[in-house]
């Protein structure tokens, strides 16, 4: 006898759904408060995450600390950009480890995209960093699947008014707060807005980066309008 | 060994139709250097029968010039100076041992490759023929002439060793396919390269060597030669590897009327040896999949200058405390940055001059502008003093720096500088 149509869809459907599970089982601790809030208790390796920033360097301190997460003591981390205003001393404070750096600078644009599909599908890869201006919804999918063929982490950084990728898994924009009086310069606090996230909620937070560790300084929800009105 | 030397002498060409000749003559030896200003000198020993033979391989040689409509003469001997000789002056192409004495006897003194006044001294003397010359005694030769010309005859007479530099560094492995039809399509150039890799590699295998450095010649019809270089950052003699880091670069070669030799020369070698592996490891990491090999794709395609390893210098000034290493450089040992010396994440090069208001002399601004933006002062850190380093060749732009951390009341961090002459430039932005 031939299996119910409407079997098979249910069928398929778990299938589905089992496969989102897998796919999310590895995550990396953002901060407590954060990673309750997210819906697979920290953000999911693997994946395309896009952070955006006020100014590039948060976007760039925040994920150097994600990635140097990510990779521990041995994994790579490749960061690929169209120049060569990187300063690597200035992420030691985040926890980067410059001996498993490797530094790509592309001057076609065209490479760009190539570039970064390349590392993303590199196994031996924890995370690759990029400056990315955009991507549709076609190039994202491939970032995306190219990530989880290899189990690889991408952050694609950017300006906020830099054009949007078009499919993360989530979503993030840093902006730097103004510091207490004699707060240091390598420990920053940032306000942290989860624009977008998969199967989640957005959320906004302020947090500090403080001895090798971002606490949360108190949690806030995000309404629903100003989540739309950054996401524009 | 007996030596053999081909001379091939190419009057009225240009500099420039040299260097693509003497680059052209590649494909019959690795030992090729330009002979003057009008030939090119080839070391052929030992490879002749790769061509059917020498008289084989000098046809072959005139028929392809002629091809090209280039007007030359060419000849074979065991020394340079023969062959130069026969080449320009002689009627014998090719000639060894001890038939040189006589086929060299009757050429003119010019033959010799001597500088002009003594060729017209010579001729002076009623010493016209290379045989009239040997017959004087060499003391009075000396006397006379000085050592050039008992220099020259000897070279010429295989008493005396006259050395070659090839144009191109030799390689340590070469393998070379001559195609009997010109191929111009990738799919068929892929299959000759093929081919020459799995020759190369199990070569390489067998002396536990692995390639750093790969050279591909191709030579097309109309004599012009294209080049594919290949450097990888670890030794490898992996077919697919190689093969996969070719491959970008074979759609850039330009066929013209079609590539009709090709020549792989390995320019760089390390010590590889087979790695055992171990029974527990359940699947052996490829590879083509490795992160080494994405490092080559990636120096292969964007270039090896822009893939690059960080290392940390012994120096304070921002724009000496980093080296971009490439890849394919050898390793060198990074120093420590101590942690009290905050640095930017980014770093504007060359720093950028800004204006700024100062309520206190020799402190830090209160307000600064950035184009037209106006930017309140909150924070500030400072100064950090950094001075020139006497010791580097290269002087600084500036005797000394004050650098100042500085935070806006929007929360962006800026690193900023004052010079000796009280103005102020951005260096860097600061997470």
């Amino acid at each position: 006898m031939a299996p119910h149509p409407a079997l098979e869809k249910l069928r398929e459907q778990l299938g589905c759904l089992e496969e989102t599970q897998r796919r999310f089982s590895r995550t990396i601790p953002v901060a407590d408060a954060v990673d309750r809030w997210m819906p697979h208790g920290g953000l999911p390796a693997g994946c395309i995450h896009e952070v955006k920033g006020a100014s590039l360097a948060s976007a760039l301190a925040f994920s150097s600390i994600l990635s140097a997460r990510i990779a521990g003591e041995q994994g790579n981390i490749v960061y690929i950009a169209p120049d060569r205003s990187l300063h690597p001393l200035g992420l030691l404070p985040y926890g980067m480890r410059l001996d498993r750096f490797l530094l790509v600078s592309v001057r076609r644009s065209q490479d760009l995209f190539w570039a970064v599909m390349e590392a993303l599908r590199c196994p031996q890869v924890s995370a690759v960093m990029t400056v990315l201006d955009g991507a549709d919804l076609t190039a994202s999918r491939r970032l995306q699947l190219a990530a989880e063929s290899s189990g690889a982490t991408g952050f694609l950084l950017g300006h906020v008014t830099s054009a949007p990728i078009a499919a993360p898994i989530t979503r993030w924009k840093v902006s730097s707060n103004v510091g207490k009086p004699g707060q240091r310069f390598d420990e920053p606090a940032w306000t942290l807005d989860l624009l977008y996230c998969r199967g989640g909620r957005p959320g906004s937070w302020t947090i500090e980066w403080r001895n090798q560790r971002l606490s949360t300084l108190f949690n806030q929800l995000a309404t629903q309008t100003t989540c739309e009105a950054l996401a524009g | 060994m007996a030596r053999c030397f081909l001379s091939l002498f190419c009057p009225a060409v240009t500099s420039e139709k040299l260097t693509q000749l003497v680059e052209w003559c590649g494909r019959y030896s690795p030992l090729v250097a330009a002979d003057g200003s009008d030939g090119v000198i080839l070391d052929i020993t030992g490879g002749t029968h790769l061509f059917g033979g020498e008289g084989t391989l000098l046809l072959d040689l005139k028929r392809r010039l002629h091809r090209m409509d280039v007007k030359s003469q060419a000849a074979i001997a065991d020394t340079w100076g023969a062959a130069w000789a026969l080449a320009r002056y002689g009627k014998r192409f090719i000639v060894h041992g001890e038939n040189a004495v006589s086929a060299l006897a009757h050429l003119p003194v010019e033959a010799l490759r001597l500088p002009n006044e003594i060729v017209l001294e010579l001729r002076r003397l009623g010493l016209s023929t290379i045989s009239a010359v040997k017959k004087i005694p060499r003391g009075s030769l000396a006397a006379r002439f000085g050592a050039t010309l008992l220099w020259r005859l000897d070279q010429t007479f295989h008493q005396a060793e006259e050395p070659l530099t090839p144009w191109r560094p030799p390689a340590h492995y070469r393998a070379s396919r001559i195609l009997a039809e010109p191929i111009s399509t990738v799919g068929a150039v892929e299959y000759v390269l093929r081919d020459l890799i799995q020759e190369i590699c199990k070569r390489l295998e067998n002396n536990h060597l692995g390639s750093r450095h790969m050279d591909l010649a191709c030579y097309r019809v109309d004599g012009t030669v294209d080049r594919c270089e290949l450097r990888t950052s670890k030794p490898t003699r992996s077919v697919p590897h190689l093969m996969r880091l070719f491959d970008g670069t074979l759609d850039t070669l330009r066929s013209g009327f079609g590539f009709e030799t090709f020549v792989l020369s390995v320019l760089d070698i390390e010590a590889l040896y087979p790695k055992q592996l171990s029974l527990s490891q359940a699947e052996p990491v490829k590879e083509e999949s490795s992160f080494d090999a994405l490092i080559d794709r990636f120096s292969m395609r964007l270039g090896f200058q822009e893939v690059n390893r960080i290392r940390v210098r012994e120096s304070f000034l921002p724009e000496q405390a980093v080296e971009f290493r490439p890849t394919t450089a050898p390793a060198a040992a990074s120093a420590e940055w101590p942690a009290y010396r905050v640095r930017p994440v980014r770093l504007i090069d060359p720093p950028m001059r800004i204006e700024v208001s100062i309520l206190i002399p020799g402190e830090s601004p209160v307000q600064l502008f950035i184009g037209h933006r106006k930017h309140r002062i909150v924070r500030s850190e400072g100064p950090e003093r950094l001075t020139a380093e006497w010791w580097r060749d290269k002087p600084s732009r500036w005797d000394t720096r004050d650098y100042y951390r500085i935070e806006d009341d929007q929360g962006f961090r800026f690193w900023i500088f004052r010079d000796p002459s009280e103005h102020w430039f951005l260096h860097g932005h600061l997470p």
